[in-house]
């Protein structure tokens, strides 16, 4: 069993087996700059955040450049994506006047969908938003919008609907309150970059230690002979995961888009 | 204590993970019965879930990270 040691101890470069991060640091930084513009470092992961830009700004360019009373199969799918989080995301959790977040809301969900399903493309496999700056700069945003709505929709009557709560008995509200407060203004925004940081990470951790397994042991079959077949579950295993991701990259697109909507719903009508 | 670190942060997200795990069961189970009794609701039954899922998921998820971290 030379070869489970081998995986598990360092890497081993001879066969270009993918490594664990040596440290977590990696998880959050940005390294193999490519090449530089100025300030900007271009890695593998800043190419593929305009790779993802570009592929949601031509989908919807060229499902709406020409709008047809009868749209192709390209067009019908893109409609129903827009419609989907324009009725259902936006309007149904937010209200009649959600329709005015719904470009913002769409244009995350697609990038995040987008974005997650590089974990599946064949030769990228490496979802964007499991580098932490990605989902912590979307949930900024969404932490922005929904204070900054907040205050313009309620003024101060916001942040005293929090601290304050009206409908709890005189002696809680105090407690009440300070949960309240760290839960909206501090933990929502971690928690929701977490979340999707989270789930890509383990889906990308899950697929890369399977199916690298998997292969570890086909491609030393010359030194272990028959116990090569080891490698078969693993890496059908793999494959079952791989499906599972799928669900998981387009869950986790939909659960913040939904999460992002309810927070600015929270903040249009405090009282609810 | 150097040795046994990654030990120890493997057993604290197995803990951290028996109440997300109960969570979400509780969570699933009663919007499954809620859309068998209710097929009309079901839409707004299968928000919901997914609304309770991801907050309870969300603790889980903190033991993970936590678990790199560590």
């Amino acid at each position: 069993m030379d070869v489970l040691i081998l995986a598990s101890e360092e890497c081993d470069t001879a066969k270009e087996i993918i490594c664990a991060p040596t440290n977590v640091i990696e998880l959050f930084e940005h390294k193999h700059v490519f090449f530089s513009i100025g300030p900007l470092d271009f890695n593998r992961t800043v190419i593929l955040i305009f790779l993802a830009m570009f592929i949601v700004i031509g989908a919807l360019y060229f499902a709406f450049r020409k709008p047809k009373v009868v749209p192709g199969k390209f067009g019908v799918m893109m409609e129903s994506l827009v419609s989907f989080v324009r009725d259902d995301i936006a309007k149904g959790t937010i209200g009649p006047e959600g329709g005015k977040y719904a470009p913002y809301l769409l244009a995350m969900f697609l990038f995040i969908l987008v974005g997650n399903l590089f974990e599946l493309t064949p030769f990228i496999n490496f979802p964007i938003t499991s580098r932490m700056a990605i989902p912590l700069m979307l949930s900024v945003f969404t932490y922005l919008i929904f204070v900054i709505v907040g205050f313009s929709h309620n003024g101060l009557a916001y942040l005293g609907q929090i601290i304050w709560p009206r409908s709890v008995p005189i002696g809680l509200r105090w407690l009440v309150g300070l949960i309240e407060f760290v839960s909206t203004f501090a933990l929502r925004p971690i928690t929701l970059a977490v979340r999707l940081f989270a789930n890509m990470v383990a889906g990308h951790l899950m697929l890369t230690l399977l199916l690298a397994s998997g292969w570890l042991f086909f491609a030393s079959v010359g030194e272990i002979g028959v116990r090569a077949a080891i490698g078969l579950p693993w890496f059908a295993f793999g494959l079952l995961i791989f499906v599972f991701e799928f669900v998981v990259a387009v869950l986790q697109a939909y659960i913040f888009t939904l999460l992002t909507a309810v927070y600015i719903q929270t903040s249009v009508h405090p009282e609810h | 204590m150097e040795e046994i670190k990654g030990a120890v942060a493997l057993i604290g997200y197995g803990l951290a993970a028996i109440g997300p795990g109960i969570g979400i069961g509780i969570v699933v189970g009663n919007a499954i019965q809620a859309m068998a009794r209710q097929p009309e609701a079901a839409t707004l039954a299968r928000t919901t879930m997914f609304l309770g899922i991801a907050f309870t998921e969300a603790l889980a998820l903190i033991g993970f990270v936590l678990f790199f971290i560590a």
